[in-house]
């Protein structure tokens, strides 16, 4: 166990370092050096951002330099805000897409097992039929379109709930979480249902019904803990999905989070913000992955992890 | 009489996409007290059909009960609603698996998949069902059973896995136990020891088997009558002294001389040729006559009804009718006990 | 004593019958190519079919559609921005969209044109009917190249990876663990920052991170078929490299590459639009349906049905490939062969 750990922090630590690399490079690579052609910026102010960048250096000077300022949270200053520290920024508004990104997860999951059960136990039926065309539906229709009809309906045309601003109120959170979770319940209804049914034909489904215990402890005991497990899995997916959901969604909804400043600074052509943001993002998808796979270690006991292969 | 369990006339079929496939055709079974029947056959032949459909566990739909009663105590399980069975499964009537493998659950610590049967129906309190179940792992012989019971499935080996699968089916001292092919899936030094469990088992309990296999040796060890089933009906049965020393129909003869003998030098495993009947489209005859060395014109379009050889002892073969030639059984059925 | 069950039975019939065991034998069922069967089975899957009508629909129209007017996909005109959709006919049908009228009130009406808009036109005046289908055919064209360019470099990645096994293969696969490791977005994003976006940049883009599932599902199936003992037995038996090859493995790994290229074709279209709609997709004043969307998000609480044909356009392409990938999936799935 000890060093299978070791070995996916290993591998957390390599890729978070490739990441921080290609975006290092990409930025090198930025048509006309960002430094050059930001004409919003004051020369003494282009002047500092040289010297901190240390721009006159040679580039493996500079690459060793990046890595030393973001080792140590330092990740430069935006240059839409005046070079306001990146890392202030992110922390400012990180919380508000954490929050609807776990609403719309938990959500979604919650949604989506209660269906793939339902749909799995009932196989064949029309409410199987019914939760799989929404599960085709949701995972078919991008939820930024599902977002925009939602704010038409709900919003524009009926007025119910606000349209596009915030003050962080439950009944902003409504249309934003709905729009994210949809994928969400989809793909995890989809395979929660494909676990269920192959869990309930298993031999051990009939040993617990040959016990003479009642269908519903033979489902809830036996098989959805059984179906459940792999369900961990897509959460990493899932984390990528809601990610990629939210660039689109803060923005219709005029969420102040990272996804919204994300789309503006590409926008903007706000490196040091992309770059920023870009390294934020990957590093909440590869510490979830990362969670999920020793989860999924700790709750399923017939894994057993001796040495490094698991 | 004093029979546990009475099957008459049951026919289950089940719907697939190919039609209606009749698994089970007219089985008549019965089981005293205390006793050991085996059913034997090949795959398909109806023998894991007609142990499930015991049990209630066939699932309907695709599979449905055309027709005959299954007497538990002299009450027809079929009429019974789906709570009367729970009642019924575990308590009354258990059953093992073939495979130990697949039989447990892989996330439920043992101890607590015995457990469940016992909090159900003796309405135990938790750490009274514990005791319980470490009680059955040591009587099954399952070594430091305090601390087995908190283990998962994954951590048994397979023949430790089968007696944890038995003591399951005996947590509640069922009056009868359905066990389909129990030690099949186990290697055959472990055989012998699930075997020896079973019978020591129902030595203390008294409790009734069904003994489903298609291994003359595990029949010999056990039972005391045996059914030979083939293309879902029963076509003979007997004591087992009858059916390993007077064998009157040629599938039984067929089904015996397959068996591998110790003493035989002639190095030779004698096989049935052909394959099971289709019983999507079940012949009209005999089943077995498209097999059968012996086949004669009436075989083919009428199927025979059980001629009664002695009080325990029913063939349904036509040869035993006087109309048909004398045939006499082949020398490769080997007369045991010698 | 024996008891006579049957009385119409005649002595002649006790004769020996001539039935050939081996009839048993015969296979019953007619023995289907994998491709054939694969195709049976998915024409018998309704969803899948209507599905691929309705794409093949799509793509007919998304050719013939811009050239169904004089209008042109870029020209402008400041005269006619912003209108509903009108078709004659459907205007009649009032729950459709295609009266010309926007809040009630008739739009062509209110500004003296003559002319039908059958989409409507954006805020620069230009034919939405025009350009949805033009958009269309760039989003399935970058769909279907990202697909391809998936296909040839997983299969290539994935198949040198599985054949030179040992070092090569650890190489490869450390650095596809760490590349998986990369969430798609962050790599898609970098590169057309670099890049600038355009359609071949979006297109590589795609397909930086396409291939990798790709390759894992080629690099695991052949390692999964290099140990399969049906491979062995057909080794065994003396069949050749070639035969290995064209009966075993194109069989049992095309299906899988066909079903994953079949899902990257939405999942490329849903990356094009998404890309469009934060502003990194296609420039205007060429369309995507991403784009339009995005162009349409920006008038939509004034004009909101801009939004609505270049939504249900993309939506149903999405709908209908992830319906015929699942086809795909069960049609080409031989475990479920029945």
């Amino acid at each position: 166990m000890v060093r299978y750990v070791l070995k996916r922090i290993g591998y957390m630590i390599i890729t978070f370092f490739v990441i921080v690399t290609l975006t290092f490079i990409a930025m090198k690579l930025l048509p006309g050096t960002p430094f050059k052609t930001q004409s919003r910026l004051s020369p003494e102010q282009l002047a500092q951002l040289r010297h901190y960048y240390g721009l006159d250096q040679p580039i493996p000077v500079q690459y060793v330099q990046y890595l030393w300022h973001a080792l140590h949270g330092d990740l430069g200053g935006s240059f839409q805000y005046g070079m306001r520290p990146i890392t202030t920024m992110l922390a400012e508004k990180f919380p508000v897409s954490l929050d609807l990104g776990l609403e719309a997860i938990i959500l979604g999951a919650i949604i989506g097992i209660l269906l793939g059960i339902v749909a799995g136990i009932k196989r064949g039926t029309f409410i199987d039929y019914g939760s799989m065309i929404i599960s085709v539906l949701g995972i078919s229709i991008p939820s930024f379109i599902f977002a925009v009809f939602l704010q038409y309906y709900f919003a524009v045309k009926n007025q119910w709930l606000p349209v596009a601003e915030w003050n962080g109120g439950i009944s902003y959170h409504i249309l934003p979480v709905v729009a994210l979770s949809v994928a969400v319940i989809a793909n995890v209804a989809r395979f929660m249902r494909t676990e269920m049914v192959e869990v309930l034909g298993q031999d051990y489904i009939i040993t617990a019904k040959a016990k003479g215990i009642s269908s519903t402890a033979v489902v809830f005991k036996h098989a959805v803990r059984n179906a459940m497990i792999p369900v961990i899995t897509i959460l990493g997916p899932l984390t990528a999905a809601i990610i990629t959901g939210s660039l689109v969604i803060e923005n219709i909804f005029a969420i102040p989070g990272i996804g919204n400043q994300f789309v503006e600074s590409i926008l903007t052509n706000d490196y040091p913000m992309i770059m920023g943001t870009t390294e934020l993002y990957a590093a909440l998808f590869i510490i979830t992955v990362f969670i999920v796979d020793i989860l999924y270690v700790i709750i399923d006991p017939r894994i057993r992890l001796t040495g490094g292969d698991a | 009489m004093d029979n546990i369990l009475e099957l008459k006339d049951l026919h289950v079929s089940f719907d697939t996409f190919s039609g209606e496939v009749q698994a089970v055709r007219g089985v008549n079974l019965e089981l005293k007290k205390g006793e050991t029947l085996a059913i034997v056959g090949e795959s398909g032949s109806g023998k894991s059909v007609t142990s499930k459909t015991i049990m209630g566990l066939i699932p309907k739909p695709p599979g449905k009960i055309k027709n005959g009663e299954i007497l538990f105590e002299g009450k027809d399980l079929l009429k019974f609603s789906n709570k009367e069975m729970q009642r019924v499964r575990g308590k009354e009537i258990s059953m093992i698996f073939q495979d130990p493998m697949t039989a447990l659950n892989p996330t439920m610590k043992v101890g607590k998949q015995i457990m469940e049967g016992l909090i159900k129906h003796q309405n135990m309190s938790k750490s009274d069902a514990k005791k319980r179940a470490i009680e059955l792992l040591e009587l099954v012989g399952i070594p430091n059973p305090d601390a087995r019971v908190d283990q998962y499935p994954h951590e048994f080996s397979g023949g430790m896995r089968q007696r944890v699968v038995i003591a399951i089916a005996l947590a509640c001292n069922p009056k009868v136990l359905i066990a389909d092919e129990p030690t099949t899936a186990l290697d055959v030094t472990i055989q012998a020891q699930i075997l020896d469990l079973m019978k020591d088992l129902q030595d203390k309990t008294g409790t009734a088997i069904v003994l489903i296999t298609h291994d003359l040796g595990v029949v010999a060890n056990l039972a005391q009558k045996v059914a030979v089933m083939y293309g879902g009906k029963v076509v003979e049965t007997g004591t087992v002294d009858e059916i390993f020393y007077n064998p009157k129909h040629p599938y039984t003869w067929g089904l015996l001389s397959s068996m591998p003998k110790l003493h035989d030098h002639s190095n030779k495993l004698l096989a049935i040729p052909g394959s099971p009947p289709d019983l999507s489209d079940p012949p009209k005859g005999c089943p077995f006559a498209a097999r059968c060395p012996h086949a004669m014109k009436v075989c083919v379009d009428h199927m025979p009804g059980y001629f009664e050889l002695s009080e325990t002892q029913k063939s349904a073969c036509w040869l035993v009718d006087e109309r048909a030639p004398k045939v006499n059984p082949p020398e490769t059925i080997g007369v045991r006990g010698e | 004593m024996m008891k006579m069950p049957n009385n119409d039975i005649t002595n002649d019939m006790f004769l020996p019958a001539d039935i050939d065991t081996t009839q048993s034998e015969k296979i019953s069922r007619q023995s289907l190519s994998f491709w054939k069967d694969a195709r049976k089975r998915l024409a018998k899957n309704k969803g899948a079919m209507i599905s691929l009508v309705i794409i093949i629909f799509i793509v007919i129209i998304s050719l013939i559609g811009p050239h169904m007017n004089n209008y042109g996909a870029y020209k402008q005109n400041l005269h006619l921005v912003n209108l509903p959709a009108k078709i004659p006919v459907l205007e009649k049908i009032s729950f459709l969209p295609f009266n010309g009228t926007e809040h009630g009130v008739d739009i062509y009406e209110q500004r003296h044109i003559k002319q039908n808009f059958w989409f409507g036109t954006d805020d620069l005046g230009r034919d939405l009917w025009t350009r949805t289908w033009k958009g269309t055919q760039i989003s399935l064209l970058i769909a279907v190249i990202a697909a391809l360019a998936d296909l040839v470099i997983g299969v290539a990645y994935g198949g040198i990876s599985a054949y030179y096994g040992k070092h090569v293969d650890n190489v490869m696969q450390r650095i596809v663990e760490v590349l998986s490791g990369i969430p798609n977005l962050v790599l898609i994003i970098l590169l057309i920052l670099v890049l600038q976006p355009g359609l071949l940049t979006i297109t590589i883009a795609i397909v930086s991170t396409g291939w990798i599932s790709m390759s894992r599902i080629v690099r695991g199936q052949m390692l999964r078929l290099k140990s399969e003992e049906y491979v062995y037995a057909s080794q065994t038996l003396g069949a050749s490299n070639s035969r290995i090859i064209f009966k075993h493995l194109v069989p049992n790994t095309s299906g899988q590459i066909i079903i994953n290229t079949m899902f990257s074709v939405p999942s490329a279209i849903f990356f094009e639009a998404f890309l469009s709609f934060i502003g990194l997709g296609i420039r205007d004043p060429q369309a995507s349906l991403g784009s339009l969307i995005n162009r349409a998000y920006g008038v939509f609480q004034i004009h909101p049905s801009q939004v609505l044909f270049p939504s249900i356009v993309i939506c149903l392409l999405l709908i209908c490939f992830n319906i015929l990938g699942d086809g795909l999936r069960d049609a080409f799935d031989p475990k479920l062969r029945k």
